[in-house]
Formats: structure tokens, C-alpha cells, sequence
């Protein structure tokens, strides 16, 4: 696993989290890869934007990204541990590989689908979960950086519902075409026990056993998530039934 | 009348227009996990109990299927019919009690909601929602162009019908009976209590709230007819023979002492949970409330039997059938609403407008089976179910 890149963090603050400081180890590390992974997803987004704008935007929201990784960074060394990142770990792999498939069709509204609907909706309700019971800065970080994803789903809404202004039928096709390779890794990755083995992003044993010592649990990150991602689709005015099938057919 | 293809939004894609919205959620975890296992589809393995209980919770509210009802007029021509959608509040079925209240308040909000934005013109609120709702409309979303009904004067009048025809069945004159309403002060209480009342010898009205039992109690007397009070049935000076639960009661051993060895008891409280018990051998209970549709209904998805879980085929609560009667009839006002306003008239108005369309009183059951002797083709009881399948519990529509 790779340390984090370049952190400027301020003097480190040990605090009295020795006990569960193991599981926000973990906690942060998804974060981190997670923020890095679209880091890396918006860099190459730019590279097949015609409009210098989107080209900028693109850039601006890697940039974005690659801050809020190193804020999370700074949280892990505050309590005392040195926070590592994979996004070459098993789900986050699979990730970015769907991301890149997109590019590689220069398929842009594929990608908004791919990074805003989905990798955003779960970003944004599983950092709010961990804003509830994080403590101090921590639980504070997790709350601004949900916040600001959440500016980049609206960001890419307007767009989006514009495209399927254009044509219903191929836009909700494509979102499930999408659906079905993103959301199933999502869903391995969110359920309750890691059933294909450890994820390589955890610095030890899986955490997911462990969350209920810091208040969190497995299921209601993945409900939380879920829930987002229904309501993110909702918004785009896809019908309620169709996606409540496709949510329910995801596996467990 | 609805059913018309009304608009195109976007190349390939036709928007059907919605006649009605059914509101409800399900009673039981085993009606979750068949409408969960309906969604995944037959390639999907079920889902365990313990992710099913985990996930409910966070299922926002939506709707879940298309419903399309048809009436008996013009059948000979295809019939008139009605579509709609059948939205879901994900109330979990554990969180039916009152510590709930907020929260489930939010889930019906949210159901409406999704029954505004479809552009359905009239919705039914259904089971708890329509308990939840009757009392605060004006917590509903803004409407627009959707009108909102609780049902409960469908509901009551096939209460009403129940209680005549199993009076009728039991060769019992309903002109000498003492009737108990529990739950009386309610809608659906007080809406049975004016139209039973003057065919009866008395009336024993039980509920909670002392003052509006009074208030109802004046009302009744005004009109020359003898009645009780009481919010515990053990003040009651006579017992009753024929009894109406329009409040679900904690266990039928309550009734106990309260009612005559071989009463009559429609089980009209939501959810249903008085049974055949051996504490009361020889009375004859009933679900009331219910309706059956005799010109179709279907479901798309396929969602026969799961939705609607009785014991005979096409049987809907009353609650939702008057948005449907409605539908059908092209009448999109809000029938129902607010407590206390259900008189005779308007029973007899909503049952006119249901039966035209061939939406009846559904077949007389427990959970037992069928209490009708006789059962006739219309009725006929649905071989083959599962004994969850028999028992109401669950039965969303």
C-alpha cells in the first residue's frame, strides 16, 4: 500500500482514541482511496473534455479530490496513525476500471453517471454516517467533505437530467448497463462481510466486524449508501419502481 | 376516464397516465420479504430475514408496481378501467407503534409525494397510513392536482354490510342486538356507530378519549337511540351481541365477559389480530372492512396475492378500493377526509358508486378460513394457498 501523498498537516494531536484508533485507521484509509480514486477519475475525465471550461472544471474537481485526501491524512496522523491508500484494492480496482471504460468510449455522461450517481452517493452518505459519531476535527472533516461532494452531484445533475430530457429510454439504459457493473461492486463492497476475501485496503483484519466500537456497522453504511443512491436517481427522475428493482437485485 | 397513453416525455418512452395511487406499506416481515423476492426476480436467490431487516429501513418511499382495475361497466366492450401505482412508505412493520408516530408521519409524506409527482389524480391512503393521516391532512405535501381520500367511508360501509350479512347468515335479528363499537370516537368508529345505531336496540360506545365519547353519545341520542359509554369495557351494564373493533384490540381475551357467548365480532381494526380463539368458542369473528373488485385487477410487475394477501382472489381493503370506486367513476374529489364526518348518506353515496362497478363486500373470513356456509363461484376460496397466505397478516391492499 502507498502512504499518502504529500500532507501538509499541521502539528500532530495525539489524542485519547488509542482503542478504536485502529478502526478509524481503516475508516480513513476507504476514505482516502476512495477520494484518490476520483482524483484520478476526474484527471482523466479532462483528457477527453473538448470544452477548455470542462477541461477546468475536471481539473478543479481532481485537484478538490486530492484535498480532501489529504485532509483526511491530517485526521490520521491527529489521532496518531499513519493512514495508507490502494486503489488498486480488489472493489476499487473493479471501480476504476469501470470509470475507465467510459473513457475509453469517451463517453462522458457515462462517466458523470458512473462518479457522480454512484461513487458520489455513496461517498456522500457514508461520510455523513461517519460525521454523526466521529469524534472532534474528525467527525467535523467527514461533515465538510460530505457537504462538498454533495455540491458535485448537484453540479452534474443539471447536466445529466438535461441528457435524459434528450432521450429517456438510452440515458435510463445506460444507467443501468453502469448500474449493474459499478453498483454490484459497490454492493460487494458495502455488504455485511466481505465475502471475496479481504478488500487490500484495511491495514489488518477486515474492520467491518469492528465499526460497532466507534457506533458505526456495516449494514447501515451500505443502507445509508443505498438509500443516497435511490434518492440521487429519484432526483434525475428515473421511475421509483424500476430502480427499486434494480437496488433489490443487488447482492447481499 | 383514465387509461389513455397521455403523453410522450423523450424519444422511446411513453408516460402512462395515473389515475390513482394506492398509499400502504406491509404488515409483516414475510409480506416484505415476498415483495422484496417479487423485485429480485426468480434468477435471485431470496434474501435472507436478516438482510431484509437491515435494508427496509432505508428504502425511501415509491412506488413499487403498476395497478390497473376494471369495472363491470361496458365489460362487454373491454369494461372501463383505471390505472395507478401502488407506492410503498417502507414503514417497517416492526415500527407500526406510536413511538413511531414522526418518522412514519415523514414515510407517508414521502409517499404522497411520490403520488403527486407520478400526477396521480386521486391517491388512497391505505392501513396505518390512512390512521396516520386522517387527523393531519394538512401535514401532506402540497397537492396540486392530487386529491388525497383516507377510504374510510368505503371501509365503513362494507363494516356495515358485513355486520347485516353475517346477522342474516346467523338468522340473528338485528333490530333486539346491543352493539359494542370499540375504537368508537375514530373515523371509522363513529362512522359505523351513525349507520348502525338506528337498527339496532343499544349501543355500548367504547374508546379512549371520555369527552368525545360523550360528544358522539349526544349526537346518537339526539336521533332517540339508547346508549352506553365507557373507556373500559368492563363498565359496560349489559353485554353486547353483536361488536365492531375498529381499534385494534391488544388480545380478543379483552372481549371477555364483556360480550354474549355467541356474538357477532367483525374485526375491523387495522392490523387485524382478533382470531377464533377457545376463549370465545362460540363467537363469530370476522374481518370487515374488506371489498372484492369482480371486473380485474392486475399488477405489473406480478404482484398478485403478494400485495393483496387474502384468502379469495381480487379482495382490497376498503380504504383503497374508494380511490379506485373513484377512479373508475372519474370522480377525483377528496371523499374522505378528516375525522369524524362519515354519515349514512355518504356511505350509501360511496357503496352505490363501487357497486356500479362491481366492487362488493369481499366473502366473510377469519383467520380460519371462510364463515360463509355457502360459498358461491364469485367467492370462491383460493385452493392451494399457504397457510401464511390464508392469515391476514400482511394483506397490504
Amino acid at each position: 500500500m502507498e502512504p499518502v501523498i504529500s500532507l501538509n498537516s499541521s502539528a500532530i494531536q495525539c489524542t485519547s482514541l488509542s482503542s478504536s484508533a485502529p478502526i478509524w485507521q481503516d475508516v480513513l484509509a476507504q476514505a482516502i482511496t476512495g477520494e484518490l480514486l476520483a482524483a484520478m477519475n476526474y484527471t482523466s475525465l479532462s483528457e477527453i473534455c473538448d470544452d477548455p471550461e470542462e477541461v477546468a472544471d475536471a481539473l478543479e474537481h481532481a485537484a478538490g479530490e486530492r484535498g480532501h485526501a489529504a485532509a483526511f491524512a491530517a485526521e490520521g496522523r491527529k489521532i496518531g496513525v499513519e493512514v495508507s491508500s490502494n486503489v488498486e484494492g480488489m472493489h476499487w480496482k473493479r471501480l476504476r476500471e469501470a470509470f475507465m471504460h467510459c473513457i475509453a468510449e469517451r463517453d462522458f455522461i457515462g462517466c458523470l453517471i458512473v462518479q457522480e450517481i454512484m461513487l458520489e452517493s455513496f461517498a456522500v452518505a457514508s461520510y455523513a454516517r461517519v460525521a454523526k459519531v466521529g469524534p472532534g476535527s474528525l467527525g467535523k472533516t467527514f461533515a465538510r467533505i460530505a457537504a462538498e461532494e454533495e455540491e458535485h452531484v448537484d453540479h452534474a445533475m443539471a447536466i445529466l437530467r438535461a441528457e435524459r430530457a434528450q432521450d429517456v429510454q438510452r440515458f435510463d439504459e445506460k444507467v443501468h448497463r453502469l448500474h449493474l457493473d459499478v453498483m454490484t461492486t459497490l454492493a460487494k463492497m458495502l455488504a455485511k462481510e466481505c465475502k471475496d476475501g479481504h478488500c487490500e485496503v484495511c491495514h489488518g483484519n477486515c474492520v467491518k466486524p469492528s465499526l460497532f466500537e466507534v457506533s458505526l456497522s456495516a449494514a447501515a453504511l451500505r443502507g445509508a449508501s443505498l438509500e443516497q443512491y435511490l434518492k440521487t436517481l429519484d432526483m434525475l427522475g428515473l421511475p421509483g419502481e424500476v430502480t427499486l428493482a434494480w437496488v433489490a437485485q443487488l447482492p447481499v | 376516464m383514465g387509461g389513455a397513453v397521455a403523453s410522450v416525455a423523450g424519444r422511446g418512452q411513453t408516460i402512462e397516465q395515473v389515475d390513482f395511487a394506492l398509499v400502504g406499506h406491509q404488515e409483516s416481515w414475510k409480506a416484505v420479504a415476498d415483495v422484496l423476492a417479487v423485485l429480485r426476480g426468480p434468477k435471485h436467490a431470496p434474501l435472507p430475514d436478516d438482510e431484509i431487516k437491515d435494508i427496509l429501513p432505508w428504502i425511501p418511499p415509491r412506488a413499487v408496481c403498476h395497478v390497473e382495475v376494471r369495472s363491470v361497466v361496458n365489460a362487454k366492450t373491454g369494461g372501463a378501467k383505471a390505472r395507478g401505482l401502488y407506492i410503498d412508505s417502507f414503514i417497517p412493520p416492526d415500527r407500526l407503534e406510536a413511538a413511531y408516530v414522526r418518522e412514519n408521519l415523514a414515510r407517508v409524506r414521502g409517499a404522497a409525494a411520490c403520488a403527486i409527482k407520478a400526477g396521480a389524480k386521486i391517491a388512497s391512503l391505505g392501513g396505518f397510513s390512512s390512521i396516520l393521516i386522517e387527523g393531519n391532512f394538512d401535514q401532506l405535501p402540497e397537492r396540486h392536482n392530487t386529491v388525497f381520500t383516507t377510504g374510510n367511508t368505503l371501509t365503513v360501509g362494507f363494516i356495515v354490510q358485513g355486520v347485516k350479512k353475517m346477522c342474516a347468515l346467523e338468522d340473528r335479528n338485528i333490530g333486539r342486538a346491543t352493539l359494542l363499537i370499540v375504537g368508537a370516537t375514530g373515523d371509522v368508529g363513529s362512522g359505523c356507530a351513525r349507520c348502525l345505531a338506528p337498527i339496532v336496540k343499544r349501543v355500548l360506545l367504547s374508546a379512549r378519549n371520555l369527552e368525545r365519547l360523550r360528544r358522539l353519545a349526544a349526537e346518537l341520542e339526539a336521533d332517540g337511540v339508547q346508549v352506553e359509554v365507557a373507556t373500559d369495557l368492563r363498565q359496560f351494564s349489559v353485554e353486547a351481541d353483536i361488536v365492531i373493533c375498529a381499534a385494534s384490540l391488544a388480545s380478543s381475551s379483552l372481549l371477555l365477559g364483556r360480550v354474549a357467548p355467541h356474538a357477532i365480532v367483525c374485526d375491523a381494526g387495522y392490523p387485524k389480530n382478533l382470531s377464533p380463539s377457545a376463549e370465545m368458542p362460540g363467537a363469530r369473528i370476522f374481518y370487515g372492512g374488506l371489498g372484492q373488485i369482480t371486473g380485474g385487477l392486475s399488477f405489473a410487475p406480478d404482484f398478485h396475492g403478494i400485495l393483496n394477501r387474502h384468502p379469495f382472489p381480487d379482495v382490497v381493503h376498503g380504504c383503497l378500493l374508494e380511490g379506485m370506486a373513484l377512479a373508475l367513476e372519474g370522480r377525483f374529489e377528496p371523499f374522505s377526509q378528516g375525522r369524524g364526518f362519515i354519515t349514512q348518506e355518504r356511505v350509501e353515496e360511496i357503496v352505490a358508486v363501487a357497486t356500479k362497478h362491481g366492487i362488493y363486500l369481499a366473502p366473510l373470513y377469519n383467520a380460519d378460513g371462510p364463515v360463509e356456509d355457502k360459498i358461491d363461484c364469485q367467492t370462491e376460496w383460493v385452493e392451494g394457498m399457504s397457510g401464511e397466505a390464508k392469515a391476514p397478516l400482511g394483506a397490504m391492499l
